[in-house]
């Protein structure tokens, strides 16, 4: 039975708006809608460059609207929670008074039967506006515009930037191997995977062989030594982003395991700070104790389980030229 | 763009079962895929000289997630490798530019996707305009319903015809019944939307001579073509579509009659829009194998419209043309002319 984990990525964009776009959005906060002249036409919303020929426009901006009339519309049964209202609507294509192109937005009109090709429609603004395309929340049937709550008026400042934040929830699969590797690590076994073609081992609950293409199943499974030599490091510089926790620099090192050709990749070290890591430096696998066992496992995360880094062993260290070259 | 001077031809495809939702891997389905376009062709992956992939990453969920995809084509020694944020019949156009430069005969091109790992309603309008749509929400369904009211409108299609596509499509319902239904996004009902499906898919090319000694009937690429229109469809006529027009005829369509096309026609509505355009008669044989309206693998979509096609020609067909779209309301099309010699 496979077994599914839920995850939520969200991107917090912060996109620059060049000169057109942005002069929308700044007139968007003192609730005006402008078009761009293009050729004969008026374009809403406006463009930096003629659509049909890619040629730049000058920055002849028209103010459109604020009323327009409907071209055609779909009617919106169960919203989403992206969707600019909290109950159903329509999505219409408007053409706003003075302009040549249809703009699309939400239409508040209660019930499909309100809604018709040729209706008049006017925008609700947004008492606070941002300088978005969602200051307008939506258009109503009629003339006459609206303002939810109090005007606090226009933008002090031109709009430059628009914030926009995705967020996205995703179901994947683990894979089996993944899973077994971690059960493995409650049991401090550092599991690796055999390819019977190659012979290639990997770690890290990969349940395939990239050079064969092959699934790796149980039956490939080997027991990889506790101890190795890092190859290479990373002294890595916490920048401050959602979600970091570390705030002091930190290391991540790659180990050669002994008698293998495997390396375990990017690993936590432990009393080893990071002025003293060196390349050839000897250490020994360190395993969370049953106090220490987190849902998330131990400090390396994913199908390492509870392996928790690797910690200096007091051997000497390995003097080999070719050890930095091995990350992979 | 009209055949090259060497010959390119299709001689093997494989897909993997067309399901609402699996368990495995985006990697594991294209483990699978390529393992059974290549087998029966006799050739192994260390015979491909060129592979591009074909995936999304805002599908997967996961940055560089082709990265990994790369497992499953055994790359190791290195390989000559691309990929496209497309749907795999684009991977398909680029693998054809590549063996035209004449150095390598074999490629492999692969779609694939895992819809049901996300909510497509949610994950689509993030793709869309981020200035004027993504923040309003504006999602697929939206984009299809106010298409579907323009070709109404221009008489290229209306709510019977469209009933009728989705039951030759899927055949199953009668047209009646379906009429009876409740709109999800007027005018489109259930049966006008396409299943959110899962699954990859894989194709092999091969150049003049290596092509002809690996099967019997090469399915010869003969015309290869695809534009695109300005992103925002509110400035496009949506009861047209000019760029699948200029693909078509850049690729060839005029010059003799095909038997059957395979159209990426997620929507009832565009079916018909399509063979419009394409000036496509009722004797041509339109979606035979269902089309995107049964299954509808997001980013392998297309490049199965193309096998279907290829299955055609190993089957003593002629002639065969496949289309593949992409973006909102038929934004980009690629068209693909597929031909047999005796």
């Amino acid at each position: 039975m496979t077994r599914f984990i839920e995850s939520t990525i969200t991107f917090p964009y912060k996109r620059s708006l060049g000169p057109v776009v942005g002069a929308f959005m700044t007139a968007l906060t003192e609730k005006q809608i402008l078009g761009i002249r293009c050729q004969d036409a008026v374009l809403v919303p406006p463009m930096e460059w003629d659509p049909s020929t890619g040629a730049e426009l000058p920055h002849e901006f028209v103010e459109v609207g604020p009323a327009g009339t409907v071209e055609s519309w779909t009617w919106v049964a169960v919203q989403s929670e992206q969707h600019p209202l909290d109950h159903p609507f329509a999505f219409a294509l408007i053409r706003l008074d003075g302009a040549t192109t249809p703009l699309l937005h939400a239409v508040d009109a209660g019930n499909p039967e309100a809604m018709s090709e040729g209706m008049r429609v006017a925008p609700r603004w947004r008492g606070t506006r941002a300088g978005r395309i969602d200051d307008i929340i939506c258009f109503v049937p009629g003339e006459s515009v609206e303002t939810e709550g109090e005007d606090t008026g226009g933008a002090a400042e031109p709009v430059t930037r628009m914030d926009y934040l995705a967020s996205i929830t995703y179901r994947n699969p683990v894979p089996e191997a993944a899973d077994r590797a971690t059960e493995a690590s409650r049991e401090h076994r550092l599991l690796g995977l055999r390819c019977p073609d190659c012979g290639r081992v990997y770690a890290g609950g990969r349940g395939l062989c990239p050079v064969d293409a092959i699934e790796l199943g149980p039956e490939c499974e080997v027991d990889l030594p506790h101890k190795g030599t890092i190859t290479n490091f990373a002294i890595v510089t916490p920048v401050q982003y959602p979600g970091q926790t570390e705030t002091e620099p930190f290391v991540r090192a790659f180990v050669l395991l002994d008698d293998t050709d495997v390396i375990i990749p990017y690993s936590a070290v432990i009393e080893l700070p990071a002025d003293e890591v060196r390349v050839g430096q000897r250490v020994d696998a360190v395993w969370a104790s049953p106090a220490e066992e987190t849902e998330e496992g131990g400090g390396m995360g994913g199908s390492w389980g509870s392996l928790l880094g690797w910690i200096p062993n007091g051997e000497p260290d390995l003097d080999d030229p070719d050890l930095v070259n091995r990350i992979f | 763009m009209s055949a090259p001077s060497t010959d390119i031809a299709v001689i093997g495809w494989a897909q993997t079962p067309m399901v609402r939702h699996t368990d495995k891997s985006e990697t594991q389905l294209l483990m699978d895929a390529i393992t059974d376009a290549l087998t029966p062709l006799g050739l192994q992956r260390a015979d491909i000289d060129f592979t591009c992939l074909g995936s999304c990453d805002y599908i997967t969920g996961q940055a560089f997630s082709f990265v990994s995809n790369l497992d499953a084509i055994g790359a190791w020694p290195p390989k000559r490798d691309s990929h496209v944020e497309m749907d795999g019949a684009w991977a398909l156009y680029e693998a054809w530019l590549r063996l035209q430069e004449g150095d390598i005969d074999i490629a492999v091109v692969t779609g694939s996707g895992r819809s049901s790992t996300g909510d497509p309603a949610l994950i689509y309008p993030m793709e869309m305009d981020p200035y004027f749509l993504a923040p309003l929400g504006a999602d697929p369904l939206t984009f299809a319903a106010l298409q579907a009211r323009a070709v109404i409108a221009a008489g290229i299609a209306d709510e019977r015809r469209m009933a009728e596509v989705a039951v030759r499509a899927r055949g199953t319902g009668d047209v009646e019944s379906l009429l009876t239904e409740e709109f999800i996004r007027q005018p489109l009902r259930r049966h006008d939307v396409p299943p959110i499906t899962d699954g990859a898919a894989a194709m092999v090319l091969a150049t003049g001579e290596r092509a002809r000694q690996l099967v019997e009937r090469p399915a010869y690429v003969t015309g290869f073509d695809h534009r695109t229109e300005c992103h925002n469809p509110s400035f496009r006529a949506l009861d047209d579509s000019p760029s699948t027009r200029i693909a078509a005829e850049a690729a060839g369509l005029g010059d003799a009659p095909v038997e059957v096309a395979e159209l990426q026609a997620a929507f009832t509505h565009e079916e018909l829009l399509l063979r419009s355009v394409l000036g496509l008669g009722d004797d041509v044989t339109v979606n035979a194998s269902g089309g995107a309206l049964k299954e509808n693998p997001i980013m392998a979509t297309g490049l199965c419209r193309v096998g279907y096609a290829a299955d055609h020609i190993f089957g003593g067909g002629n002639r065969a043309l496949a289309h593949a779209t992409s973006g909102p309301c038929l934004q980009q099309n690629l068209v693909c002319i597929l031909e047999g010699r005796s």
